[in-house]
């Protein structure tokens, strides 16, 4: 009897709220259709052993998944792209925070021309400044070289030899990663109240002490919200790769995602490749989590 | 100020000087790249191999550009490939993300709030994982057989937008109840109260959203690599890849003023639009992150 109410009272607060069903209903079924579906079918594919027909798939339980933890070019990507995070993403929170407090006192129009500035690289996009560095980068005519030659230091291949292939992809990555974070720390900055800042000058606080007592702490949400975006970003690296080394040389500068696109869009492996992409969602939905939770602790 | 003595003025204006020289070489190596590439696009092939580098072209041709737009490379298809598939990208998107998160922000339904976590939960879902089935899905449906259908399959991946509905969402908490009561009192119905209310209130939220997702279909490289499977179908920064990476008929070395004059004209059409929508560009930047 009481079951029969609730769904009766459901039903009638249902269609109350159709009009909210109707309003959603295109964009819901648009990410039902585009996006969880196809998450889905991603996720069992990667339970299939399956070539270039799809149709002729055959399941193979967790061998996908077994045959990875075996496989030294999994292993390279994977770890690949631990270093290329572990490197890229402090290194851009470091230079766009201190580049954001130097921007910061300057008046309105020096703030928007260095903003710009800074922001530039970032929309001319990745795959625009690899063209260009694929010349920099060039081992006998290369601007790099040639720089470091006058220097006395003797010429470098950049993008063929390991370890170098690996830092090259990181110094590009992070010309145009910066822009972003810049614009949030200014945002963030702004937002500090005068009145703080003019309290601590009254007490005597040097330049110096205010920026790291009294910014710095405040900019802690602006921060860490870098870090999670910054994390996810370098974590799905992959066009200067392509552009610049296809990985190599011998795998030195692959990364996960490059790996995906390798193993079903060059070979048509779409089981292993699916396998390998639940791998990083794994890895992507850990680091959010975590860092949700840290978000959490610190009250903000 | 002026109780502080003479010397800390002098000490201030001294660090203002120093951190803004320093500003300066940091953007002048920033930008370096782009200069390089800039003024690589008018030199010649022998100009641009030699050692030392020429710092600014002393005889600036104009040759690799006449090769740029000779009949190798469709470019300005290119352009109009870009701008169709970012456009498309750019109004389904605005329109799936207005009307759901509206719904979700406005209304009360049973289970809109599991349907809003299991959307939420996908934000920061890496793109490629599904990039396969739906190559599979597009593949099977040949999308790629026409131009329309290519353009369509190119936005495919980005329309149900999770970032975009709780954008809108956020937004729609700030319109006041009672200004849609009003609206429903005066026997407005829910189509009219949507256009004629809510979408103007919504309007900075959609031009931040609509530059945002611009930009990002723009650069949606991976994607169309995939997809295009002539040269009629590249979008501008596949097509530069391209010009960048393959040596012309009968050569074994890439032509490094052509890669540089294609580099420029990718770039070109983004930073206008940069200029253009820079405050737009900066509100879609901070408007998910700093509260206000």
């Amino acid at each position: 009897m009481e079951l029969i109410l609730d769904i009766k009272t459901l039903a009638k607060n249902m269609w109350k709220g159709r009009s909210g069903y109707l309003f959603i209903a295109p964009g819901y079924l648009a990410f039902l259709a585009f996006l969880l579906v196809p998450l889905l079918f991603a996720i069992s594919l990667s339970f299939y052993k399956s070539s270039f027909d799809i149709s002729a798939r055959q399941f193979v339980g967790f061998e996908q998944y077994l045959r990875l933890a075996s496989d030294p070019v999994f292993k390279k990507a994977l770890l690949n792209t631990i270093n290329y995070t572990v490197v890229i993403v402090p290194a851009t929170l470091l230079i766009s925070l201190v580049i954001a407090l130097l921007i910061d006192p300057l008046g309105m129009r020096l703030q928007s021309f260095f903003r710009g500035a800074f922001y530039l690289p970032g929309i001319a996009g990745g795959v625009i400044l690899s063209v260009v560095w694929l010349w920099i980068f060039n081992p006998t005519y290369g601007l790099l070289n040639y720089t470091l030659g006058l220097l006395g230091i003797e010429p470098v291949l950049w993008l063929s030899s390991a370890p170098q292939s690996f830092w090259a992809v990181c110094a590009v990555v992070l010309t145009f990663t910066v822009g972003q974070p810049i614009i949030l720390f200014l945002a963030g900055l702004a937002g500090i109240p005068q009145d703080v800042l003019d309290a601590a000058l009254v007490d005597g606080a040097s330049g110096l002490q205010k920026t790291w007592y009294i910014r710095l702490p405040l900019l802690r949400p602006v921060i860490l919200f870098v870090l999670a975006t910054q994390t996810i970003q370098v974590f799905q690296l992959w066009e200067v790769i392509f552009m610049l080394t296809r990985g190599g040389p011998y795998n030195s500068s692959t990364s996960l995602v490059y790996l995906i696109y390798q193993t079903a869009f060059i070979s048509a492996k779409y089981g292993k490749a699916s396998a390998i992409g639940v791998v990083l969602l794994l890895i992507i939905m850990a680091v959010t989590i975590l860092q949700m939770r840290f978000w959490k602790d610190t009250d903000l | 100020m002026s109780g502080f003595p003479i010397y800390y003025r002098a000490l201030e204006k001294a660090t203002k000087l120093l951190s803004l020289l320093l500003l300066m070489v940091f953007a002048a190596s920033f930008l370096m790249p782009l200069y390089w590439m800039v003024t690589g696009s008018f030199k010649l092939q022998t100009v641009t191999m030699a050692v030392p580098p020429e710092f600014f072209p002393s005889n600036p041709t104009l040759e690799n550009w006449q090769n740029l737009f000779s009949n190798m490379w469709p470019v300005w298809r290119w352009v109009v490939n870009s701008v169709a598939v970012s456009l498309l990208t750019v109004v389904l998107v605005l329109l799936i993300s207005s009307l759901t998160g509206y719904g979700f922000g406005k209304k009360k339904f049973p289970g809109s709030n599991a349907l809003f976590f299991i959307l939420l939960s996908t934000m920061f879902l890496p793109n490629q994982v599904i990039m396969i089935p739906l190559f599979l899905l597009v593949r099977a449906l040949h999308l790629t057989d026409t131009t329309l259908g290519v353009y369509f399959a190119m936005a495919l991946p980005m329309l149900s937008s999770p970032f975009g509905v709780f954008l809108i969402k956020q937004f729609c908490s700030s319109i006041p109840d009672e200004l849609l009561d009003a609206a429903k009192i005066d026997g407005a119905s829910e189509w009219v109260t949507y256009t004629k209310i809510v979408l103007p209130l919504l309007k900075p939220a959609l031009a931040a959203l609509s530059i945002f997702t611009f930009n990002q279909a723009w650069n949606y490289f991976m994607w169309h690599m995939i997809l295009a499977v002539d040269k009629f179908q590249y979008t501008i920064p596949v097509g530069a890849s391209f010009i960048a990476r393959t040596p012309a008929f009968g050569k074994t070395v890439t032509n490094v003023g052509l890669s540089m004059a294609g580099g420029t004209f990718g770039a070109f059409f983004m930073i206008v639009f940069f200029i253009a929508f820079q405050q737009y560009f900066i509100k879609g930047i901070t408007i998910g992150a700093v509260k206000g």
